[in-house]
């Protein structure tokens, strides 16, 4: 994984640790999509409404932070909530 | 959550462990100042500003203040404040939210007078909750005039009709 896509992994992990109530079960992985770099985001089930937010709005400024670092980068982000952990 | 205090000494170090290695990892060029707002009218009401400056203050205030905002309910959330004290925090950066509370403030002046001389309800476009406290708030005392809000977020909107006429 190159340093850029460390810093966003990174970024979203953080994130999503202040968010859930178990941290420990927070999973973020990259991959080079077909448009973007994807980055991928698994928490506990329970914890998926605190990664979704009221109306998707956590989950919408998540993007929009992966927004702000990808044009800050000239690389697209772009994340992917996995609703179960299969 | 009633023992949140608000007062910078409690919050400003969970704001702040949050927000370094957020603003770290994404490499944004920010820093920010906690403090509490002392001059409050009943417009500008929250207790402590978040207030943003360097070279990427232009970034978070890109898209009507977009990063800024999302920065703001990421942390809100984070912390765990409810609702409705979410009013009491505001991120900033060159006075962008305190600005937009004195336009709304002074739009709703004006769409006032506006009902006054029409006779007929001025609806505003969409905004944000705490936009529409604002526009409740500044015609609150108002003699002649009342607001709500109508639609579903994100859509919702206020009126300003006149008083005693019920419009719908």
């Amino acid at each position: 994984m190159d340093r850029d896509t460390e810093a966003v992994v990174e970024l979203v992990e953080v994130i999503a640790k202040a968010l859930v109530d178990k941290p420990d079960d927070v999973v973020v992985e990259a991959f080079e999509g077909r448009h973007s770099r994807v980055v991928e985001l698994s928490v506990d089930s329970a914890d998926i409404g605190k990664i979704i937010g009221k109306k998707g709005r956590t989950a919408k400024s998540i993007r929009t932070l992966l927004g702000a670092v990808s044009m800050k980068l000239d690389r697209r982000y772009t994340l992917e909530i996995l609703e179960d952990d299969d | 959550m009633s023992s949140v205090k608000w007062t910078v000494d409690a919050l400003a170090p969970k704001i702040e462990d949050f927000l370094e290695p957020v603003l770290d990892a994404a490499d944004f060029d920010l820093d920010y100042d906690i403090y509490a707002i002392e001059e409050k009218s009943e417009f500008i009401s929250p207790d402590i500003a978040v207030d943003f400056g360097g070279d990427d203050v232009e970034l978070l205030l890109r898209q009507r203040g977009e990063l800024l905002l999302a920065l703001e309910q990421l942390t809100l959330e984070a912390l765990r404040i409810p609702h409705e004290d979410r009013y009491r925090i505001v991120f900033d950066a060159n006075d962008y939210r305190m600005l937009r509370i004195e336009e709304l403030r002074l739009s709703a002046e004006t769409a006032a007078q506006q009902v006054l001389a029409t006779g007929r309800p001025f609806e505003f476009g969409p905004m944000t909750s705490r936009e529409r406290r604002i526009i409740h708030l500044a015609l609150r005392g108002h003699g002649a005039v009342t607001t709500r809000s109508e639609g579903a977020p994100p859509q919702r909107y206020a009126v300003v009709y006149l008083k005693g006429a019920e419009s719908k």
